[in-house]
C-alpha cells in the first residue's frame, strides 16, 4: 500500500496543476457546449432555407463534419495554419474544431426531432400570416428543443469526453496535466485509472443535471 | 510533391485504418451481442454487472482507456500490443454502446412471434435464433452504421500508439515537407471517402435486404 | 378413445382462478367451437392444453399421454398441435413461403426442398399459393390469417387450436379465413376454435362450448345453445351476439 500512499502524495503535490488542467477542461467544454449549441441551431435553420443550393451545402457541411475524424480539423488549423502566418492558440483551436463539428451533429439532432414533429401546426402557423422567421422562433425551434433534449445533452457528455483529445495539440487540459504525474512518477495505470474515474465522475454529474433538465421542461403529452 | 502524391503517400496507412475501424467494430458487437443477451436475464447481479459495464465504456473517453491499456496495464505487468489496445478500446466503447442499441431494438421485436415459435415445438434458443435475432438486427441497422462511424473517426488515435495508419502517415510526411495544410486536408479527403464509401456499401446492403413493412414501432 | 381428455383442469394466476375444474373431451376428426364473455378463459383454456402456460392442477390426456406429468416432451406435444392466434403472429421478417418451412426445416428436419413442396401443397389449399413470396406486411388481414394457418397446418398437426382466428377481421376477410376453416372442417381436421362468430359455431362445429369464468356451463350443438336455453346466463350471451349477425 506505500505504493498507493506515495501516489497519491504526487497527486497532491501536483494538485495545483491537475485543478488547472480540470478548470482548462471545464472551461473548454462549457465554451463548445454553448457555442456547439447556438451553432446547431443555425445549422438546423439553414437546413429549412428554401434555397436549395443553401440546403445542399448545409446537407454536405453536416455530413463532411459528422464523416471526418475531429482529430483532422484540430490538427490542419493547429499544423497546417501557421504556414499562412495564421498562429492561434490550442484553445481557439480547439474552440473552433468542436464548435464546427458539435454544430453538425446538434444541427442533425434537431433534424431528426423535426421530421417527428406535427406538420398541421406549421401549416396552421404559415396560414396565419406568420413570416418564416417567426414561425422558426416560435413554433419549430421550442418543439425541436424539447424533443431533442436527450441528444443534447448527450452530445455535452460527448464533449466532456472529447475534450481529452486537446492534449494532443497541446492544450494544458486535465489529461495532460495527469501525464504528467505518470511521467514523473511512472504510475502510468494509477494514473490513467484516476483520470478515467474523474471523467466518469463528471459525466455523472451531467447525467444528474440534463435528467433534472428533462423533467423540468417536460410538457404533457410530449 | 504534388497533392496528387500526398494523397498517394498517406493512403499507404489507409488499409490500416480499415483494420482497425473493421476489427474494433467487429470486436463492438460482440461485445454489444453478448452484453444484450446478457440484459435478457432478470438476475440481479448480472443486471448490475451491465449497468456497470454500460456506465463506464459509455463514460470513459476513448484516449484515456487507450492510454489504460497502452501504457497504463504494462505498469501492472501486463504488456498489451499496440494494436490489440486499439481494438480493445474501441471494442469496448462501441460494445457498451452498440449494446443498448441492440437492447433497444430487441424491444421491438414481437413476442408473440416468439409465443408463436415456441408454440410450434422450437425452443427457446431456436426462438431467439430464427426469429429475435435477424430482426433484431434490422431494427439496429441505423443505430450500428452510427456507432461504425464513430469507430471509425476514432481510429485516428492509433497513432498515439504508433500504429502506421493515416494519421500516422501524415506526421512523418509533415516535417518532411513543410506543408500540413495539405497534408492533413489530404487525411481529411481520405476519411471522407472511406466514410462515403462505407455508407454506400451499407445504405446498398440495407435496401438489398431490406424487407417491406418490418420497422421497429 | 378421445384424442384429448382434460379433467378438473385448474389454472390460476397468482390470486386467480381462471379455470375451474374443467372437464373435456376432443375426439378425433371432431370440431368443437369455445364460446364465452371476454376474459372467461377461453384463451388460457387453449394455452394450458399445449402447455404454453402450466396447469395449476388437473390431468389432460393426449393421444392416451398424460401429459400434465413432469418430465413429458413439450417440444413434441406441441409439434402435434397446431396454433393459431388471433392476431396472426407471422414472422415479420420472413416471407409467407418461409413462414411455412422455417418449422418444417428446423423442428422437422426436412431439407430446404421438401419443406418447400410441403409448404406449396398446403399454401395452394388454401389459395394463398400466390402470395408466397410476399412479406406480412404485404398480405391483408385474411391473408395474413390464412398464411398462419396454413403455417400450423403443414406441420401435419394431430388438432388444429384456434384463437379467435377471425376477430381481428373485417367481415369480407373473416369470411375468407371462415371459407378455409370450413374446408379443413369437411378434411375432417380435428379443431379446437375458440370464437365469437356464432356463423362459425353454428356452422363449421360438432358441438360448442360455453364457459364463463372459469366454468363451462354447457356443451350443446349450435342451435341448442343460441336459442331459448334454460340458463339464463347463456340466454343473456346469445341475445347480444346473434341480434347482431
Ligand atoms: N399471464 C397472466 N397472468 C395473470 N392473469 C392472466 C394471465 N393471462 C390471463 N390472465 C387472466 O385470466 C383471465 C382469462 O383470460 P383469457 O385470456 O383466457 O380470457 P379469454 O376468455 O380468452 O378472453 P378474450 O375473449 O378477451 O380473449 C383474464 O381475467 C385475464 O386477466
Ligand atoms: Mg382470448
Amino acid at each position: 500500500m506505500t505504493g498507493m500512499n506515495a501516489f497519491i502524495h504526487d497527486l497532491i503535490a501536483y494538485s495545483p496543476q491537475i485543478l488547472t488542467g480540470l478548470k482548462n477542461t471545464m472551461l473548454l467544454m462549457g465554451i463548445i457546449s454553448v457555442t456547439g449549441f447556438f451553432g446547431g441551431i443555425a445549422v438546423f435553420y439553414l437546413t429549412l432555407s428554401s434555397r436549395k443550393t443553401c440546403r445542399i451545402i448545409t446537407e454536405k457541411y453536416i455530413s463532411f463534419f459528422i464523416g471526418t475524424p475531429l482529430l483532422v480539423h484540430l490538427f490542419l488549423m493547429y499544423y497546417g495554419l501557421p504556414e499562412l502566418g495564421v498562429r492561434i492558440s490550442p484553445l481557439t483551436v480547439s474552440v473552433i474544431g468542436f464548435t464546427l463539428n458539435v454544430s453538425a451533429y446538434n444541427a442533425r439532432y434537431l433534424m431528426t426531432a423535426f421530421h417527428g414533429l406535427d406538420r398541421m401546426e406549421l401549416e396552421a402557423a404559415r396560414a396565419e400570416g406568420f413570416t418564416p422567421l417567426e414561425i422558426f422562433c416560435l413554433i419549430i425551434l421550442p418543439q425541436t428543443l424539447r424533443r431533442a433534449v436527450p441528444s443534447l445533452t448527450n452530445q455535452v457528455i460527448q464533449n466532456l469526453k472529447d475534450t481529452s483529445v486537446a492534449f494532443l495539440i497541446q492544450y494544458n487540459d486535465f489529461f495532460s496535466q495527469i501525464q504528467e504525474v505518470a511521467s514523473t512518477n511512472f504510475e502510468f495505470f494509477k494514473a490513467y485509472v484516476t483520470a478515467g474515474l474523474v471523467y466518469l465522475a463528471l459525466v455523472s454529474v451531467i447525467v444528474v443535471l440534463s435528467r433534472r433538465l428533462e423533467k423540468r421542461i417536460a410538457l404533457p403529452g410530449f | 510533391m504534388t497533392f496528387w502524391q500526398i494523397l498517394q503517400v498517406l493512403a499507404t496507412g489507409a488499409g490500416f485504418t480499415i483494420l482497425v475501424t473493421a476489427a474494433s467494430m467487429s470486436a463492438g458487437l460482440l461485445i454489444g451481442l453478448a452484453a444484450a443477451m446478457l440484459s435478457r436475464i432478470r438476475w440481479k447481479p448480472v443486471q448490475h454487472l451491465l449497468v456497470a459495464f454500460t456506465f463506464v465504456f459509455r463514460g470513459i473517453p476513448v484516449l484515456v482507456l487507450l492510454f489504460i491499456v497502452f501504457f497504463g496495464l504494462p505498469s501492472i505487468g501486463i504488456r498489451v500490443p499496440p494494436f490489440l489496445s486499439m481494438v480493445l478500446t474501441l471494442g469496448l466503447i462501441s460494445g457498451a454502446y452498440l449494446a443498448e442499441i441492440f437492447r433497444g431494438a430487441m424491444n421491438s421485436v414481437n413476442l408473440d412471434e416468439i409465443l408463436a415459435a415456441e408454440a410450434m415445438g422450437m425452443t427457446r434458443a431456436q426462438g431467439f435464433l430464427y426469429i429475435m435475432l435477424p430482426q433484431m438486427f434490422r431494427f439496429s441497422i441505423p443505430g450500428m452504421i452510427n456507432e461504425f462511424t464513430s469507430v471509425l473517426k476514432y481510429t485516428p488515435f492509433a497513432y498515439t500508439v504508433g500504429i502506421p495508419e493515416i494519421m500516422k502517415q501524415a506526421m512523418s510526411l509533415t516535417p518532411m515537407i513543410m506543408r500540413g495544410l495539405e497534408v492533413y486536408l489530404a487525411v481529411g479527403i481520405i476519411y471522407f471517402v472511406i466514410y462515403k464509401l462505407c455508407l454506400m456499401c451499407f445504405t446498398a446492403l440495407e435496401k438489398r435486404y431490406r424487407i417491406p413493412g418490418l420497422s421497429a414501432d | 378413445m378421445a384424442l384429448i381428455e382434460v379433467n378438473n383442469l385448474v389454472k390460476q394466476f397468482d390470486d386467480k382462478i381462471v379455470l375451474k375444474e374443467v372437464n373435456l373431451a376432443l375426439d378425433e376428426g371432431q370440431v368443437k367451437v369455445i364460446m364465452g364473455p371476454s376474459g372467461c378463459g377461453k384463451s388460457t383454456l387453449l394455452r394450458c392444453l399445449n402447455l404454453l402456460d402450466p396447469p395449476t392442477s388437473g390431468r389432460i390426456v393426449f393421444k392416451g399421454e398424460e401429459i400434465t406429468r413432469p418430465g413429458v416432451d413439450v417440444r413434441k406435444l406441441r409439434q402435434s398441435i397446431g396454433f393459431v392466434f388471433q392476431n396472426f403472429a407471422l414472422y415479420r421478417h420472413l416471407t409467407v413461403l418461409d413462414n411455412v418451412t422455417l418449422a418444417l426445416k428446423k423442428i422437422k428436419k426436412m431439407t430446404a426442398r421438401k419443406a418447400t413442396e410441403k409448404a406449396s401443397y398446403e399454401l395452394e389449399r388454401v389459395g394463398m399459393f400466390e402470395h408466397r413470396d410476399k412479406y406480412p406486411a404485404q398480405l391483408s388481414g385474411g391473408q395474413k390469417q390464412r398464411a398462419a394457418i396454413v403455417r400450423a397446418l403443414a406441420m401435419d398437426p394431430a388438432v388444429l387450436f384456434l384463437d379467435e382466428p377471425t376477430s381481428s377481421l373485417d367481415p369480407q376477410m373473416s369470411r375468407e379465413v371462415v371459407s378455409v376453416i370450413n374446408k379443413l372442417y369437411l378434411d375432417n381436421v380435428t379443431m379446437f376454435c375458440v370464437t365469437h362468430d356464432a356463423f362459425l359455431a353454428k356452422y363449421i362445429s360438432d358441438s360448442v362450448v360455453f364457459m364463463d369464468e372459469g366454468v363451462i356451463l354447457a356443451e350443446e350443438i349450435a342451435e341448442r345453445l343460441f336459442y331459448d336455453h334454460p340458463d339464463p346466463r347463456i340466454r343473456q350471451f346469445y341475445l347480444g351476439v346473434i341480434d347482431m349477425k
